[in-house]
């Protein structure tokens, strides 16, 4: 509220507008701070705008002159120019010849900045292909999709042979966006242009159809000798420079992402000693790193109870990050007690969930923070490199291949009269008579996949 | 059509041919000869003749028509409210075709229901009762909520004896030309643990491979289908080394999709086989139960799972 006052008030004062926003930006902090002083508050404004108005409108000049951020600058526009990603991009081109005999849509996920929209781009160009590209921008609810995306399916380009359609993070389909995602099978199901769809994290519960069915190429994190090669370079272009120091920093604190360390480097090169430049975090993984550091390395204190607070993830991931890295720290005793603890929690966790009872999370929380800390008699000091958590990934894979096993045990457990449980419990004998006898395998009208699994 | 599956080929079809039951199968064909049978409740262990008996009973009433006024369904599969309030109420409001003034529902591992769903049943089976006969089948009927047993007639079906499994070994040997070595009887016995089924499994597995049976080799099919791999996720953890142990684990249930519950069965079962002292397993034994009971709270199974390996390796230290 208060803002909108303020800016309605600016904008009368000055001319131009896009001083104004500048200055906005620059005074939402002070705004924060002193929101009861509103007069008074306005004189300050004024008096101190008029005094770098000129800078303001020198830079804004400078910026229209080279409007673009480096990254929108340097994104690559072949498939040569990617770097760091020969992998992903073999399997792009592997996917995109053999379309449309496997699957017809395609999911590049992996971290932000690491060049999954740029790819679909650049593969468009190489086929000479138009594209159509749906983002989180637009509204991409059931009625949108077959507004927008079933005619692009449908007609030919107009410019050129051929088409790809990019649905651009996906998993920003969010509840608003309602029958979105399955509207967007069932298109996938029809088209026929091939289907590149990106997003962030594609584990997520309600994208497990969309893994079924599209080819998953992970883009993996960009190296930081490579984020360091391509800073180097673009330096080169703009003729500036700045120490290496410096560019180890931020190609380090990017964590792969290329897109921040180009926004860093810009950043740094507006300074006038670039050298003091030092990256903000920006990555969320920072902050799970950081909050099992001070978990499993630093003694228990009071300000561990807070310290899942600042981790922008939900307490569920958060359990399975300790899980996962928990033995890489303690060890004997410390990792029997660390896990009891854990598992406690995990009963509070099933607790909060049967009974709706959410002042649980109290307990939950204080097990998995102050309670796993004081679960070591030593830390261990040292640097430890933590993992991401891998088993929902396994979970989800197994589950792939097991399948067909659940799909024989099923079809098996109708013709003999016993529950499909039963029959998964005894699969492995059950394997084995099928296996034996093609007319059996007759007899359950098992698919050619399903005997595959059988006879392997 | 005849099955290649044996279980189907030499499953009983008439009252006569039923193996062991010999009480039950007696009181059950009296009723159905009658052409009306109360609800019945078939309560027993696994691979002691339930389904075949149901069947039996089905065939024998209805003759040809049996299969269109036969509905069954497993309730492990489907234990919700909703098998009872859409397939069950949908089969039992439709009158019969033929000569009985009923039809059968035959619901399989009914102790599996969820007591909701078992309230939705209980009033189904007063309101149709003149369409519709079920016959329930359990493992324990101590699951079945009072009401539905006190409408019911309850059989309980025990576990088969050595003896009947030997009569059933031997008609489908002579069917099949199987040559039996001695002492195969009663490693198929111990092996099946008096599920006529799975011993009927072993001999076909079993005679896959050679006609001629012997113990010995029935003796590796039973340790081939076994889950050995949970031991060797059990030693890692008593020596000491818990990454590998616990990656053993996420491995041995994600391989064959084994549930948290299965897991924790097969660990209870193996920890009395371990090299350690008597009462350390009497305490891993408590700490086993206390995890299970976790996971049937709905505590997540694998974390509930590592913190038991956590507690096997301090075993393992002696502690």
């Amino acid at each position: 509220m208060n803002q909108k006052k303020i800016s309605i008030d600016i904008t009368e004062s000055f001319e131009e507008e896009i001083t104004c926003e500048e200055i906005m930006e620059e005074s939402t902090d002070l705004i924060e701070k002193v929101p009861a002083n509103l007069n008074s508050y306005f004189k300050k404004v004024k008096e101190e705008s008029e005094i770098p108005l000129e800078t303001v409108n020198k830079t804004i000049s400078e910026r229209k002159k080279d409007s673009k951020s480096f990254a929108e600058k340097y994104r690559p526009k072949t498939l040569n120019e990617i770097m760091g990603q020969a992998e992903a991009i073999v399997k792009i081109k592997i996917f995109v010849a053999n379309y449309p005999k496997k699957k017809k849509a395609m999911v590049l996920y992996g971290g932000p900045g690491t060049g999954k929209t740029t790819m679909a781009h650049a593969i468009a160009k190489a086929m000479d292909a138009e594209i159509f590209e749906l983002n989180a921008s637009d509204l991409r609810n059931k009625n949108k999709l077959q507004e927008v995306l079933k005619p692009a399916i449908e007609q030919k380009s107009l410019t050129k042979l051929n088409k790809i359609i990019l649905v651009d993070e996906v998993d920003g389909i969010c509840a608003v966006d309602r029958g979105g995602l399955s509207e967007l099978l069932e298109l996938i199901s029809i088209t026929t242009y091939p289907v590149i769809i990106t997003a962030n994290d594609i584990w997520k519960n309600n994208l497990s159809s969309l893994r079924q069915k599209a080819e998953l190429v992970e883009v993996r994190e960009i190296n930081y000798n490579i984020i360091k090669d391509v800073l180097i370079n673009i330096l080169k272009k703009e003729k500036l420079s700045i120490n290496d120091d410096v560019l180890t920093k931020i190609a380090v604190k990017a964590n792969g992402d290329l897109r921040a360390a180009l926004n860093d480097l810009q950043t740094a090169s507006r300074l006038k000693d670039p050298s003091k430049f030092v990256p903000d975090e920006r990555n969320r993984r920072t902050d799970i790193f950081n909050a099992l550091k001070l978990v499993l390395k630093g003694k228990p204190n009071n300000d561990l109870l807070k310290v899942y607070d600042s981790v922008d993830m939900q307490i569920d991931e958060i359990f399975l990050w300790l899980e996962e890295n928990i033995s890489k720290e303690y060890s004997g005793l410390d990792l029997v007690r660390a896990y009891d603890l854990l598992s406690k929690a995990d009963v509070f966790k099933g607790r909060i969930h049967k009974q709706q009872y959410w002042r649980f999370l109290v307990y939950e929380n204080a097990l998995l923070s102050y309670g796993i800390s004081s679960a070591k008699k030593n830390s261990n000091c040292g640097f430890t490199s933590y993992q991401k958590p891998t088993r929902i990934l396994k979970i989800w894979l197994s589950n792939q291949r097991n399948a067909k096993k659940k799909s024989i045990a099923q079809k098996y457990a109708k013709l003999v009269h016993v529950g499909y449980k039963r029959a998964m419990n005894e699969f492995p004998i059950i394997k084995q008579i099928i296996q034996s006898n093609p007319k059996i395998q007759q007899e359950l009208k098992l698919e050619k996949d399903e005997i595959e699994y059988i006879v392997r | 059509m005849t099955s290649e599956i044996w279980t189907e080929t030499f499953r009983p079809s008439t009252f006569k041919e039923m193996v062991g039951q010999e009480d039950i199968v007696n009181r059950v064909e009296a009723l159905a000869n009658s052409l009306n049978i109360p609800h019945l409740l078939f309560a027993g262990p696994a691979g002691t003749g339930k389904s075949t008996l149901a069947l039996i009973v089905v065939k024998e009433l209805f003759k040809n028509t049996w299969k269109d006024n036969y509905l069954e369904l497993n309730a492990s599969d489907e234990r919700g409210i909703n098998i009872v309030r859409e397939k069950v109420k949908d089969f039992a409001r439709t009158k019969s075709l033929g000569d009985v003034p009923f039809k059968v529902i035959f619901l399989d591992e009914a102790d599996a229901l969820t007591p909701e769903a078992q309230q939705a049943l209980r009033r189904t089976m007063e309101n149709y009762s003149t369409t519709c006969r079920f016959i329930l089948s359990c493992n324990y009927s101590s699951k079945i909520i009072d009401p539905i047993q006190s409408r019911c007639a309850i059989f309980r079906f025990k576990l088969l004896e050595n003896k009947a499994i030997g009569k059933v070994i031997d008609r489908i040997a002579k069917t099949k030309d199987l040559s039996i070595s001695p002492g195969t009887y009663e490693i198929l016995y111990e092996g099946c643990e008096g599920d006529c089924r799975r011993c009927i499994n072993l001999l076909q597995a079993t005679a896959a491979i050679s006609p001629a049976i012997t113990p010995e080799l029935i003796s590796t099919i039973i340790s081939n289908a076994k889950p050995k791999d949970i031991k060797v996720v059990l030693e890692y953890a008593l020596s000491g080394d818990f990454k590998n142990s616990r990656e053993k684990l996420l491995d041995v249930m994600l391989k064959e999709s084994i549930s948290g519950q299965d897991t924790i069965k097969a660990i209870q079962k193996e920890i009395w086989n371990l090299p350690i002292e008597p009462e350390v397993k009497v305490k891993l034994t408590e700490k086993t139960g206390e995890v299970e009971f976790r996971i049937v709270e709905g505590s997540d199974p694998f974390i509930q799972l590592e913190a038991l390996l956590a507690s096997f390796v301090l075993a393992g230290m002696g502690k």
